[in-house]
């Protein structure tokens, strides 16, 4: 049932990927998103297509898990489709009915768009699969340290994290069980319209956030116990150590980017690249 | 040396009630001048159904709750200086009753050294510390688990680490095993045992099931606010009717050696366990 | 009306590589009026068999009769099902949700779709046989004490009027007066209601008091079943599966092997005074 939903979809190999830093990763994967949106021409995203797959390759992680996240979010790859190609006025119109026409341009920009999200999302899995949540969320608290003079709670948020990750198995099962407690009571959540099914969860969502702000209060005493008082003094145990491989990848990132500029400039040049 | 001492607590607190002239301010005491000592190795067990102030005992002794009246202090500090807290929190571990509402991380090892790491201390320290906790509550194998994953035994033991890594003096087990199996219970309870005996962490366990009441050095008995009973587990148990009265049990062996003494039987009052009774009705016999 | 269980399994996560045999095989009947006592460590499958009874797990393989009728035959009629079959929880009080205390118990019984009057007699008399005062009636249920909580949510099943009242550890967490409270409550529904009742629970000395028959599950299977007299005296057996007797039942153990003539089915502080008095007194004689 609803335990069934997995999150936090690290998977656990032992790869030079994985063992890269988490701040590394970060921000190779910032930059990753930026470039995707700097390529206009379909060789740009050919040479992109080529690095992911050769990353992933590297990662040892089955390319099956890297495409699942496209599933999830095939409705808005749909939708972006259809507003690229009925909506994008252009000179070439092959075909108009009403505000809707299809014109060759948009043709073009509805497929980049498409290639656009999904080398985001396999791109970003590429993160989440191969890095620990703790990696993640440390690696995040590193980074927004920096930011931390104007104002950007980065130890809170990364704290934050760490309890949502902690506590999303526990809400799950405890969604599970106050479901099947209420169905034992004859609740029904299946049948109805619209209206009545959005009723029938209020038997569920009451308990549950009553269960939460109890379980936020325990938790906030038992911390407090434990003498935090924010992460002023605080140390870490395990501390992040930025080693060759790091720098090594760092350095291939920097090739990508200017193979990345390289080509952009290279489409204005040479326009049949389209 | 003491460990704990308490003289004249007092905690009151406002509740509001609802009524028909609108809402009513009522003051509440949930403790009434306690006093007691604990002092340093020993195992004290806090008894007292529900509602008798024995939970709010216990924040008091981790400067969760500041007294209303009186003082207390823990290894000499007064647990109303605020400069103290943090000292009194690190001499003064605490363990509560749900295992799924105090584990912070999504991996036991990092949990344990969620404590160490708020003191600030060295990494390498932290990971010894780490390692020695998790041995000491016998979960080394757990290191890199995540802790949905554990039984509710296993869960409450990691905690128990969590607060070993700090290295306490004195630990309050706030209800440890109230939402366990007869197995995590089990488990829950040697580890305190062992801690106690082997560590010589003074154990304060608030609790309100007998059978781990009797494997206390001495017992403190919560009513209303008030100790109302104070003595080894044996002088404590013998009172059978008294316990009742509080709204307590005694162990089924005891109650019927209380029975017994009543039939005119001559057996032990303060019959704890299994053993004690067949020893006793064996020398009843021998001595017929 | 009965239950009849036959050649239940259950395999949580089939195909998977997670797959976990939870109930292997279990065949059992439970009869009108019956009061049962359910026991086993945690994972031995005692929860998973009542989550089948009610209906809200569908077995594997095997099948749950209710009056000689699958449970799953109409799905139609699963509501039913759970009707006639109540269930509650363990630590029933956390599904509690409604504003006061009368409306979150004729939650079950509206949802029945029975008649106003009908569940306001319902809700009446669930809360009585739980001891809930009328006072009570319009609080919130969030204002009670723990082991009133428990009662309501008790109450809140009890209301469907089931025939068959299945209770999950009803008594963790709770000290001995809420304890004693809640056992009380179940004791007068079986008495007055004439109910059947499952009782599951890890205490030995409440399992004890209470019920006629045991079911022992161990490792997804039906181990032992007898009247507590035929169980408690299986002191080893019940050791061998975490399990353990009541306290009483060790001394007699104990003191059978000192060479004692004295009886093992003895497992109540009652029944422990009466034999140990006619023991010391055959002696002294």
């Amino acid at each position: 049932m609803i335990r069934d939903i997995t999150i936090g979809q690290f998977y656990p190999v032992d790869s030079p990927i994985h063992r890269l830093d988490a701040r590394v990763k970060l921000t190779m994967t910032f930059i990753y998103i930026i470039t995707l949106f700097m390529i206009n021409s379909f060789v740009g995203y050919l040479f992109v297509i080529a690095a992911l797959m050769a990353e992933i390759q590297v990662s040892k992680v089955p390319l099956k898990f890297m495409l699942k996240g496209i599933r999830s979010i095939m409705i808005i790859i749909f939708f972006t489709a259809f507003i690229n190609l009925f909506m994008t006025r252009g000179e070439h119109i092959l075909w108009q009915w009403g505000f809707l026409s299809l014109t060759v341009e948009g043709i073009m920009l509805a497929i980049k768009m498409c290639i656009r999200l999904v080398l985001l999302i396999v791109g970003s899995s590429v993160l989440t699969l191969t890095t620990t949540p703790i990696q993640l969320t440390d690696g995040i608290e590193y980074m927004l340290r920096p930011f931390k003079k104007i104002g950007v709670p980065a130890h809170e948020i990364a704290m934050m994290m760490t309890i949502a990750l902690r506590f999303i198995p526990t809400l799950l099962d405890e969604t599970d069980k106050i479901m099947k407690a209420q169905q034992a009571r004859g609740a029904d959540f299946d049948t109805g319209n619209l209206m009545q099914k959005a009723k029938s969860l209020i038997p569920i969502l009451v308990p549950l956030f009553i269960s939460a702000f109890r379980r936020a209060e325990e938790l906030a005493m038992a911390m407090e116990a434990r003498c935090y008082h924010g992460d002023e003094n605080r140390t870490r145990m395990n501390r992040m150590y930025m080693q060759k491989r790091d720098y090594h990848a760092f350095v291939l990132g920097l090739i990508y980017i200017v193979a990345i500029i390289g080509l952009r400039y290279a489409s204005n040049i040479f326009p049949f690249l389209i | 040396m003491k460990m704990v001492k308490a003289e004249g607590l007092t905690y009151e607190y406002i509740k509001l009630l609802e009524t028909d002239h609108g809402t009513e301010e009522e003051k509440v005491a949930a403790l009434k001048a306690v006093d007691l000592e604990i002092q340093k190795g020993e195992f004290v067990v806090v008894l007292g159904h529900n509602g008798s102030g024995k939970s709010t005992f216990a924040k008091h002794i981790n400067a969760l709750l500041e007294p209303t009246g009186g003082t207390l202090w823990v290894k000499g500090m007064d647990t109303k200086n605020g400069e103290l807290v943090w000292d009194i929190r690190q001499t003064a571990g605490m363990v509560f009753q749900n295992p799924d509402n105090q584990l912070v991380a999504t991996v036991v090892e990092e949990d344990i050294a969620f404590g160490p790491e708020n003191m600030g201390i060295a990494p390498e320290e932290i990971r010894r510390r780490v390692d020695e906790a998790l041995a000491t509550v016998r979960m080394e194998k757990y290191a890199k688990h995540t802790p949905s994953k554990l039984s509710g035994g296993q869960k409450q033991r990691i905690a128990i680490a969590g607060v070993l890594a700090m290295k306490p003096d004195c630990i309050v087990l706030d209800e440890p095993t109230a939402m366990l199996d007869p197995v995590g219970r089990k488990e829950v309870m040697e580890t305190i045992e062992r801690l106690n005996k082997e560590e010589g962490i003074t154990i304060i366990l608030i609790t309100h099931y007998m059978d781990e009441a009797v494997r206390g050095d001495r017992v403190y008995v919560i009513d209303d606010g008030e100790v109302v009973m104070e003595g080894k587990p044996k002088e404590i148990f013998s009172q059978v009717e008294r316990l009742q009265k509080y709204g307590l049990d005694v162990p089924q062996v005891t109650e019927v050696a209380h029975l017994l003494r009543k039939e005119g039987i001559d057996v032990p009052a303060d019959i704890l366990t299994v053993e004690e009774m067949v020893g006793a009705l064996c020398q009843l016999k021998l001595t017929i | 009306m009965s239950i009849k269980i036959n050649h239940l399994t259950y395999i949580y996560n089939l195909g998977t590589a997670f797959e976990k045999r939870a109930l292997d095989d279990v065949s059992l009947e439970i009869k009108q009026g019956e009061f049962i006592g359910l026991i086993g460590h945690t994972g031995s499958g005692k929860s998973t068999l009542i989550q089948h009874l009610n209906g809200i797990i569908t077995p594997t393989q095997g099948e749950i009769l209710l009056d000689e009728e699958n449970i799953h035959r109409d799905k139609a009629k699963l509501k039913e099902v759970r009707r006639r079959i109540g269930l509650a929880f363990q630590y029933p009080e956390y599904q509690l949700f409604e504003m006061t205390v009368y409306k979150d118990v004729a939650f079950g019984p509206t949802n029945m779709q029975l008649s106003k009057e009908e569940i306001h007699a319902n809700v009446i008399s669930a809360l009585e046989t739980v001891g809930i005062a009328p006072e009570l009636y319009e609080k919130s249920p969030f204002e009670l004490s723990g082991g009133q909580k428990r009662r309501v949510a008790i109450a809140g099943v009890l209301a469907m009027n089931p025939e068959i009242l299945i209770l999950d550890e009803p008594t963790a967490g709770l000290d001995p007066k809420g304890r004693d409270e809640i056992l009380q409550a179940i004791k007068r529904l079986h008495e007055e209601r004439g109910i059947t009742v499952i009782l599951v629970s890890h205490s030995m000395e409440d399992v004890a008091k209470l019920v006629d028959r045991i079911i022992v599950m161990h490792e997804g299977k039906a181990a032992m079943t007898g009247t507590p007299k035929e169980v408690f005296c299986h002191v080893k057996e019940l050791e061998a599966m975490g399990l353990a007797a009541p306290q009483v039942s060790y001394v007699f153990a104990a003191l059978k092997e000192k060479g004692f003539d004295v009886p093992l089915d003895v497992y109540t502080v009652e029944e422990a005074k009466k034999v140990l008095i006619n023991l010391v007194k055959q002696v002294s004689v």
